[in-house]
């Protein structure tokens, strides 16, 4: 089954020459019709998941792979084409979104599991093991502001990674934490595989794409090159530079 | 399409209440009296207007200490929400862009830590109640659902102004400008009665006096609501309501690139 699809998607973002912050800049401009620069970030993207698939996206900086993301996230809007999502995504775009320095660790994991959508009753079951799978249970009643970044992230991915996801969105998370850390991580993410979950990985790690990913899309300045077994289109990539 | 909006609410639920709680909690955290402070702000303020208006201004109302006190706390309650919510989406930059979730929760979440200020303000409140001895009747029952209806009308009016100050950054500008004159159309320290009386005709159209007056009304005279300005004011908060959501929802698509 299906599980995303999409058809015809275009995303393109309005830059404005001069920015109207005010309101009385725009009711002074009214009669002059602001001009915009466009930039067509996605040009007609076309494809279709697996339910339980893991699909890789690469491709070059500025080439689109994030705001694909974000469209399938629902953050951003599609300006044109459909996207069809039929499953709970949870984004890892980017981690400890919503951590707050001045609070501890603790209360941390119940503030970004809720955002990651755990409910309550799970973060009180499970923060114990959060803390223990960062290795930071000594820091528990720590304020964040204290923690390394590397800590930080720590944490945050150990919250994350509690989350029952149906679909994950993943951009770029997995280069976090030392090796150690890293591997862990990675056994999780064969976990939630294991476990039938759909995954797509952004990465410029062509080695992780080959490792995990079937499939694998290839954009190029927000144009789908190819989409298809991994090694022809890394091999693709690496050949096009 | 609304049944939809309000379940999804319901789901998200939890990150309304979290959002709500650590604003509250943030707020006193870093200061060294702590909650304490925000015990203090409305007894300075009650004290210093206290003895303005009822010496020099000579203002002749019945429990007059506590009509400025429940004037004051009540009157907060608007510049806290709708000032904070100002903020709402744009001190929650990093959420907007990272994450899914109807967007609005931000607005109700702020609304709600403004109404957690408001309720710990209120215990100085309960305890002026007790030491003047005030008699309470069941018609007291009545002002929960007062507050109901103000906390939508904040939210309807904060809606507006979080979506908007995305786009236009002098919307706080205006906005405390408004405050200001609405303060004083307001019957926070004095009843409407001490304008001419064509003023007054004109000021019993502002809901949040006629807000405030059913809130006086059932906890410190043990009147029964007047059902004129019951009436008024449900009907104008589901206007104000309605209205802050058709801009709101209009404005959202552009929320994550804008912010």
């Amino acid at each position: 089954m299906n599980i995303i699809e999409v058809e015809h998607l275009h995303k393109v973002f309005r830059i404005p020459h001069e920015k109207r912050n005010t309101l009385f800049e725009t009711i002074a401009g009214l009669l002059r019709p602001p001009v915009y620069e466009t930039f067509h970030a996605l040009k007609d993207i076309n494809f279709t998941v697996e339910e339980g698939e893991m699909l890789g996206i690469i491709g070059q900086n500025g080439s689109g792979k994030s705001t694909l993301l974000k469209i399938l996230a629902r953050i951003l809007v599609p300006t044109e084409g459909l996207v069809r999502v039929k499953k709970r995504v949870t984004p890892f775009l980017e981690l400890g979104v919503g951590f707050n320095q001045d609070f501890t660790a603790a209360e941390n994991i119940r503030i970004y599991g809720i955002i990651m959508g755990l409910s309550p009753r799970e973060i009180d079951e499970k923060s114990d093991y959060i803390l223990e799978f960062a290795d930071l249970v000594k820091f528990r009643d720590t304020k964040l502001r204290n923690f390394s970044s590397g800590m930080q992230v720590r944490l945050a991915f150990s919250t994350a990674i509690q989350t029952r996801p149906q679909i994950l969105l993943l951009d770029e998370v997995l280069a976090v934490g030392d090796q150690e850390f890293q591997k862990k991580c990675l056994e999780e993410l064969e976990r939630f595989k294991r476990e039938g979950v759909t995954i797509i990985l952004v990465s410029h790690d062509l080695g992780a794409v080959k490792q995990h990913c079937e499939r694998t899309l290839l954009l190029d300045h927000g144009v789908q090159v190819m989409i298809g077994e991994t090694d022809e289109v890394v091999e693709r990539y690496e050949k096009v530079g | 399409m609304r049944i939809q909006h309000i379940k999804e609410l319901y789901d998200y639920r939890n990150l309304i209440w979290v959002l709500a709680w650590t604003d509250f909690k943030e707020r006193y955290k870093n200061s060294v009296l702590g909650y304490f402070w925000s015990l203090l702000e409305p007894l300075l303020m009650l004290g210093v207007l206290y003895i303005v208006f009822s010496n020099l201004m000579k203002v002749q109302v019945e429990h007059y200490q506590l009509f400025l006190l429940q004037g004051i706390i009540m009157w907060s309650f608007f510049t806290r929400s709708t000032s904070g919510s100002l903020y709402a989406l744009k001190f929650k930059t990093p959420l907007i862009k990272k994450v899914y979730f109807p967007r609005d929760i931000l607005v109700i979440s702020s609304c709600i830590t403004a109404l957690l200020m408001s309720i710990f303000e209120s215990i100085v409140f309960l305890v002026f109640l007790l030491f003047f001895m005030i008699p309470l009747s069941l018609n007291i029952l009545f002002l929960p659902v007062i507050i109901f209806l103000y906390f939508i009308i904040a939210l309807g009016t904060s809606l507006v102004l979080s979506a908007l100050n995305v786009f236009y950054h002098d919307i706080q500008y205006i906005w405390a400008l408004v405050l200001q004159v609405g303060f004083f159309a307001t019957p926070v320290i004095y009843p409407l009665n001490v304008f001419p009386q064509y003023l007054q005709d004109i000021l019993k159209y502002n809901p949040l006096a006629q807000v405030i007056y059913l809130a006086r009304d059932v906890t410190l005279y043990s009147k029964v609501p007047n059902l004129a300005s019951f009436l008024f004011v449900i009907f104008i908060a589901m206007i104000i309501l309605g209205i802050g959501y058709a801009i709101f929802m209009r404005l959202e698509p552009r929320f994550a690139e804008e912010v």
